[in-house]
């Protein structure tokens, strides 16, 4: 039995039944909320393998789903996905219902409100990942904005309330942006329509091309976060509650990437590829940057913060230099980091939840009174800094070789960054797991329970299966890549670097099954 | 019936003109210290004049709608916005008994200066003359007058009041005198005349046509408070009482905006390369200045006011696309709007306890705990005036933008969103209050009357309605705006 089309509309819609159902019960019912929560994102799960077993790898748009909205203005509701957006729609179910799960014990406060934002949240996320109306587009990015901002702001630390406002503001200021340069695309393109695949077929004048680009960027930039703008991003990761931080690195920091695939990229060609150097320049800025900032962090938390920074600058390098291998590269990283960086999300706050605190100084031995707990660290720290054998070498690999085109020296000092991401992880390590144990307090900390073993055996697991078994991504992913820069190519005013053929070759080779994981 | 005769097309303002009249009776042979039942008739009546409205559809489409002598017409436009304001009267009085309980102010009066105002608000936008728009606007102006000073026991009601007769005036004057100039123009006040006219001068009375068009925009631009004519908006928002700027809020906006398009786009679309640049400029002024000033404000009252003052030059942003572009989407924005100011202000008045309202952002704290309906719905309102999807806000902004874009004007719509974020930034201060902060003192707001929780949920139905299905109310929208042309 084939799945049926409206499967993607059910992915967004349940969450929201979902939400208004739980909205709907009494305060006191907290353990009803939550395992309605929990229930129900993990039904979205089983529901998105669905989309895995008939999704055909092939170009163009699948389980497309197209009404009329808003005729007057062309605008409909439609939905479809690729290969670029399919894996990114399991990324978010996959990682919602754990970060469900991580929260059982640690809120307290407002339960119901708590799980109706993250269903929100959930079908706002999905809704990015599906639509294919400018439109349609524009309300989930920005009503995904709003649950976020409750969930920084009311079960955050300290300064959550800071944090949330400059969370929300960075990144409408981005979007708005976006907003006019869609009415500007819509006036321009005269197809009366705000349908993607239809006005990426007539890119526009290219004058024009390059401003309305801009706008885009700028609007994925900051959701990257790329470098210089990415303050927002160590002041909500490290305010947000578990739950937040792992949806935020986990799938929000994707949306920028898939904006620029999505988006940004087939709408402008021309612009993009002109852009191109300047975005891979910042990318590695950003990488070096934020491996840099994570060196020197005291706090376990904003470590991991800094270092999305960085994994996310290589995702837009990959995306810069317009190679298959390294769009390819870019996407599987992105999955890389939303499961690496989301267990280490999870992990620091199992830590804090025993201990109150996310000092690097407060733990030390660690290993001798939590062995489980040392063991997987130790194995999503060795995915985080891409060790072969793990899903983050895929991703990294790939993106290097393919972006050799775009400019060497980019590679190299982004090759520079690899190293420092596991001379920073590894020293966290370090401090974190071995020596002696120096916190009295620390002796006597309970090893992970079952419920944070469930949560975190699937993310591990995943880590080497995905190190080991890329093809079985990568193969459903190929295609749709190709078709994008296939159709980059074609509109293309002169590339800006000269590509030169044996980085064109090189990929390929590394793209068959397993090999580069070996 | 006797063609000449024919006052089906002003039915709706007839029926609140004579409910109007029932309350005032009603009030007056009660026996002291007992209550008329102003609140039934009031509704009775309103719910009589959407029926009317409804039935006139019709009649709109026979072309020949227009009634007294040409002046008022019932047409597509008109009754788009005659529905508006008669719902907005509708949810208006539904939000204001509680509100006068607690504050001591429970008289008939009030719904009959309500009702009044409504009548003065369908002429406006069903005038088709200038005389008949200038006395609606009176009507409209004079009841409101009296309704901001409706809260005698307090100096600011009364102040406010004061002010707001006193600009009123004035800018009444400006517009009287802008009609005046018109008519030296084109020999008169009829807008179809006065666009004959205009369509083919010559060049000295042209300059005279433009003084007027000029002197009518400040006379509007007073009413729908858009900068530099604003000064009044936040001290009369701030002294009314809560209902009042609630209505006042939605109907004048609704009314004032209805009868700017109409003006602009019957008499005066021969002068367009005159008026765009200067509401162009209006609408730029306005957004920035009534967006830096909210910013300032710590009393919500206040801020909302300024609030509305922003939103007057959204409006104005689309209105430089007058009118074949910009007329649906200011009519749909219009209606979000009704409902998210009905419903903010009125959020507020429910709260309203013994003549206590909550004013400071101190007063929201914690709010979401302790109402939690009511402060989701507050929630869903805030967002909607930044403009943030999933939300009438949203889709109207977008339209307004889009008019805007259309017309040329891009850069007016960078600006617009760009003041958008940073009305995100104090809106989102009453939503972080009421949601992040733990509640001070004691509980001592009211309990939600049931008729206040209607219009509340009826405001959020629509703000989150319009928000997802824009598509009915935007086909009504343009049609209605096609009539204008």
């Amino acid at each position: 039995m084939t799945t049926p089309a409206s499967i993607l509309s059910l992915l967004i819609l349940l969450p929201v039944a979902g939400a208004i159902v739980v909205a709907l019960t009494p305060r006191q019912n907290v353990g009803v909320q939550k395992l309605v929560g929990l229930g129900l994102t993990t039904a979205l799960f089983l529901l998105s393998l669905l989309l895995v077993r008939d999704f055909k790898p092939i170009a163009g748009m699948q389980f497309e789903v197209n009404h009329p909205w808003i005729p007057d203005y062309g605008i409909a509701y439609k939905l479809g996905i690729d290969g670029i957006s399919l894996w990114l729609i399991l990324l978010t179910t996959f990682l919602t219902p754990l970060a469900l799960l991580g929260s059982w014990d640690s809120i307290h406060d407002r339960v119901r409100e708590f799980v109706v934002f993250m269903l929100l949240l959930e079908a706002g996320m999905l809704g990015v990942f599906c639509a294919l109306d400018l439109f349609l587009f524009y309300i989930f990015w920005e009503a995904m904005l709003i649950p976020m901002y409750f969930l920084i702001g009311i079960w955050g630390h300290e300064r959550r309330i800071y944090a949330a406002v400059k969370f929300f503001l960075y990144t409408m200021a981005g979007s708005t942006l976006m907003l006019v340069a869609f009415l500007v695309l819509y006036r321009e393109s005269g197809l009366h329509t705000f349908d993607l695949l239809k006005l990426a077929e007539r890119p526009i004048d290219i004058g024009l091309q390059t401003w309305l680009f801009l706008a885009f960027a700028l609007a994925f930039a900051i959701k990257v976060p790329m470098w210089p703008f990415h303050t927002w991003l160590p002041d909500a990761h490290v305010e947000a509650p578990t739950a937040g931080s792992v949806i935020l690195a986990g799938v929000l920091l994707k949306m920028g990437g898939y904006g620029f695939l999505r988006l940004a990229i087939p709408l402008f060609p021309s612009a993009a590829q002109r852009f191109a150097p300047a975005i891979g320049l910042l990318a590695v800025i950003g990488i070096i940057y934020g491996a840099l900032v994570s060196l020197v962090q005291p706090d376990m938390k904003k470590l991991v913060a800094y270092s999305s920074v960085s994994h996310l600058g290589f995702v837009m390098l990959g995306i810069a230099s317009f190679t298959s291998t390294a769009v390819v590269g870019s996407v599987y990283q992105m999955l890389n980091h939303g499961i690496s960086t989301g267990a280490l999300f999870f992990m620091v706050g199992m830590l804090y939840d025993r201990r109150h605190t996310r000092l690097i100084a407060d733990f030390g031995g660690i290993k001798s009174v939590m062995p489980w707990f040392s063991a997987l660290f130790l194995l999503v720290c060795l995915s985080s800094i891409a060790v072969p054998g793990f899903n983050g070498f895929v991703g990294e690999f790939l993106i290097l070789v393919g972006s050799w085109g775009l400019d060497w020296r980019l590679v190299v000092a982004a090759s520079l960054g690899v190293i420092l991401s596991a001379a920073y992880i590894l020293w966290m390590v370090q401090r974190v797991l071995y020596g002696e144990v120096t916190h009295e307090e620390n002796r006597s900390l309970p090893d992970l329970s079952l419920r944070e073993a469930v949560i975190l055996v699937p993310l591990v697991a995943l880590a080497l299966f995905m190190g080991v078994a890329s093809p079985a991504f990568t193969r459903k992913i190929e295609p749709s890549v190709d078709a994008l820069i296939s159709q980059v190519r074609g509109h293309t005013e002169p590339f800006p670097t000269e590509v030169r053929p044996e980085a064109l070759q090189a990929p390929r080779a590394a793209t068959t099954p397993g090999e580069a994981a070996r | 019936m006797n063609p000449g005769l024919d006052l089906r097309p002003i039915l709706p303002a007839l029926i609140l003109t004579v409910t109007g009249l029932v309350v005032l009776l009603a009030q007056a042979f009660t026996p002291k210290g007992k209550r008329a039942p102003a609140v039934p008739i009031s509704l009775f009546g309103l719910a009589a004049a959407a029926i009317a409205v409804y039935l006139l559809a019709p009649v709109s489409q026979e072309g020949s709608s227009a009634v007294l002598g040409g002046t008022l017409v019932a047409d597509a436009y008109a009754l788009f916005l005659e529905a508006l304001i008669v719902g907005i009267g509708f949810v208006g009085v539904l939000l204001s008994s509680s509100y006068l309980r607690e504050t001591g102010e429970e008289r008939g009066e009030y719904y009959t200066l309500t009702l009044f105002s409504l009548v003065g608000m369908l002429g406006l936008v069903s005038a088709t003359e200038l005389i008949a728009l200038f006395v609606a606007l009176e009507i409209m102006s004079v009841a409101l007058y009296a309704l901001t000073g409706f809260d005698r026991r307090r100096p600011e009601s009364q102040e406010a009041a004061l002010k707001y007769f006193v600009t009123g005036a004035f800018s009444s004057a400006f517009f009287l005198y802008g009609v005046a100039f018109l008519y030296g123009v084109s020999g008169s006040t009829s807008l179809d005349r006065i666009a004959q006219a205009l369509a083919s001068p010559d060049a000295g009375s042209r300059g005279m046509a433009v003084l007027g068009v000029g002197l009518l925009l400040v006379g509007f631009g007073f009413k729908v408070a858009s900068v530099p004519f604003h000064m009044w908006a936040p001290d009369v928002y701030e002294g009314a009482p809560t209902t009042v700027t609630g209505f006042m809020a939605a109907g004048v906006k609704a009314a004032a905006f209805g009868a700017l398009m109409r003006v602009l786009g019957t008499a005066l679309p021969a002068l367009a390369d005159h008026w765009q640049p200067a509401i162009a400029v209006l609408a730029l002024l306005t957004m920035v200045i009534g967006n830096l000033g909210a910013l300032a404000q710590s009393n919500v009252k206040r801020m909302l006011a300024y609030s509305s003052v922003a939103h007057a030059g959204y409006l104005l942003t689309a209105a430089v696309a007058a009118p074949r572009l910009a007329a649906s989407a200011i009519l749909f924005y219009l209606v979000g709007y009704a409902a998210v100011n009905l419903g903010g202000f009125g959020a507020m008045a429910a709260l309203t306890r013994d003549g206590r309202e909550p004013l400071s952002l101190g007063d929201m704290a914690g709010l979401a705990s302790r109402r939690p309906a009511l402060a989701a719905a507050l929630t869903v309102f805030l967002i909607s005036l930044a403009g943030v999807p999933v939300s009438a806000g949203f889709v109207g902004k977008f339209y307004l933008f889009a008019a805007a874009v259309n017309a040329g004007y891009t850069g007016l719509a960078v600006v617009g969103v760009l003041m958008s974020v940073v009305s995100a930034y104090y809106y989102l201060r009453v939503v972080m209050a009421m949601y992040m902060r733990e509640p001070v003192g004691d509980d001592n707001w009211a309990p939600v009357a049931a008729e206040s929780r209607l219009a509340l949920a009826f405001s959020v139905a629509i703000v989150l309605g319009l928000g997802v299905f824009p598509g009915a109310v935007l086909t009504l929208a343009r049609r209605a705006a096609e009539s204008l042309l």
